[in-house]
């Protein structure tokens, strides 16, 4: 078993601001995990994982000269509604946030169901301003 | 961020020229203001630099710069690499079929052949010598801003957009950024731009020295010529560095919250 699983978001924050949503093609998550995980380049990734596992996300950018960067990672219940709140660019008065500061790294927990996908809610911030940040909730880590 | 920041290096051309300085004809632009430049549009800009580094130290981020020369009141950089060229070779074209027009009257006693072709030689335009050895650009006839031909001296006139021939100075000299000229395939850049990579891992403020050649059209003997004139504008870049830390936790690595 590997002991690193690398998810990498890929967005063109070009096309998604233009578009105004992560879908039609303007995210791609790919993982390189052991197992046979689901949904490759979609937004649709199930990333097979097992307890213990460390999980990272990595955002990059398909155009170099753009800021594309993972702003928010929630887990959402299992089978339950996605949380009301609606995902908002949290402008900072005066100071400047450094979103690549952050680094989305996590040990999957013992308690998962096997089999059942565990969806997230992903943010990715793409510059600044009201607009800027979009989401998605259709990825899911699943124990194997 | 791996990110590439554009600086843009605006120029008033002929109050600089006329002036002799860039001090007060030039205005910087980058794309991280959201991330704490300071000056956009003056010529005090002040770039940015984030950088990152790891728990044990190690820096995480290196950040790239590429600065982008423009020009006020130019032909825009988006018209087509050809367009010099057109424009001087439709000149020619037209004045071709007015000789021919001429040589049909010739004949008319009544037509002055000689004024008329001394008119249309004044209506094809100036051709631009480029000096020897120099940066200067390779475009043929002179042109104002709407693409028509300049024919005489004392004409508003199109200047080339101005060339970055060199970055000096602290920043440079001190090895925190690493400058070079590069080739490249976009049109805006016209092939050449200078770009550089900064150690993010020295946090302070150095300043550096753009070293700008600006082309003037001098008339001699009726002749019109580019000559270069190197001028200078100081800006500066801010590195900062900061340590990456876990989203989830907020400090080291743990459990992901999972329902």
């Amino acid at each position: 078993m590997k002991p690193h699983v690398n998810i990498v978001v890929l967005v063109d924050a070009v096309g998604a601001l233009s578009d105004g949503t992560l879908h039609n093609g303007n995210l791609s998550l790919v993982d390189d995990g052991a197992f046979e995980s689901r949904g490759q380049g979609t937004v649709d990734l199930c990333t097979i994982v097992v307890p213990g596992q460390v999980v990272q996300w990595t955002a990059i950018a398909v155009d170099v000269q753009t800021t594309a960067e993972i702003s928010a990672i929630t887990f959402l219940p299992p089978g339950g509604a996605a949380p009301e709140r609606a995902p908002a660019w949290e402008g900072q008065s005066g100071g400047h946030e450094n979103l690549d500061l952050k680094v989305w790294e996590g040990i999957v927990p013992a308690h998962l169901t096997r089999g059942v996908p565990y969806h997230y809610r992903l943010e990715v911030q793409m510059h600044e301003g009201s607009h800027s940040v979009l989401h998605l909730d259709s990825p899911a880590l699943m124990c194997a | 961020m791996a990110q590439q920041q554009g600086i843009i290096v605006l120029v008033d051309i002929a109050n600089a020229l006329q002036a002799r300085t860039l001090t007060g004809n030039v205005y910087l632009f980058d794309n991280m203001a959201f991330l704490g430049s300071t000056g956009q549009g003056t010529a005090d800009l002040v770039t940015i630099c984030p950088g990152t580094y790891w728990a044990d130290g190690s820096q995480a981020t290196e950040q790239v710069l590429n600065w982008l020369p423009a020009s006020l009141g130019s032909i825009p950089p988006t018209v087509p690499r050809s367009y010099h060229a057109d424009r001087a070779q439709a000149t020619d074209q037209e004045a071709l079929e007015e000789i021919a027009g001429v040589a049909d009257r010739a004949g008319d006693p009544s037509v002055d052949t000689a004024a008329e072709l001394e008119g249309l030689r004044r209506r094809v335009g100036a051709r631009a010598r480029r000096p020897r050895g120099g940066r200067a650009p390779a475009i043929g006839k002179v042109l104002d801003v709407t693409g028509n031909v300049v024919t005489g001296e004392g004409q508003a006139y199109n200047h080339p957009n101005p060339v970055i021939t060199d970055i000096t100075g602290q920043a440079v000299d001190e090895k925190v950024m690493y400058p070079a000229q590069y080739g490249s395939p976009d049109m805006v850049s016209d092939g050449w731009y200078w770009a550089a990579s900064v150690d993010t891992a020295r946090p302070g403020t150095y300043r550096y020295t753009m070293h700008i050649q600006l082309h003037e059209l001098v008339w001699r003997n009726d002749e019109p010529a580019w000559e270069p004139v190197d001028l200078t504008c100081e800006s500066a870049i801010k590195v900062i560095s900061d340590p990456k830390r876990n989203a989830f936790t907020g400090a080291g690595l743990g459990m992901l919250p999972m329902p």
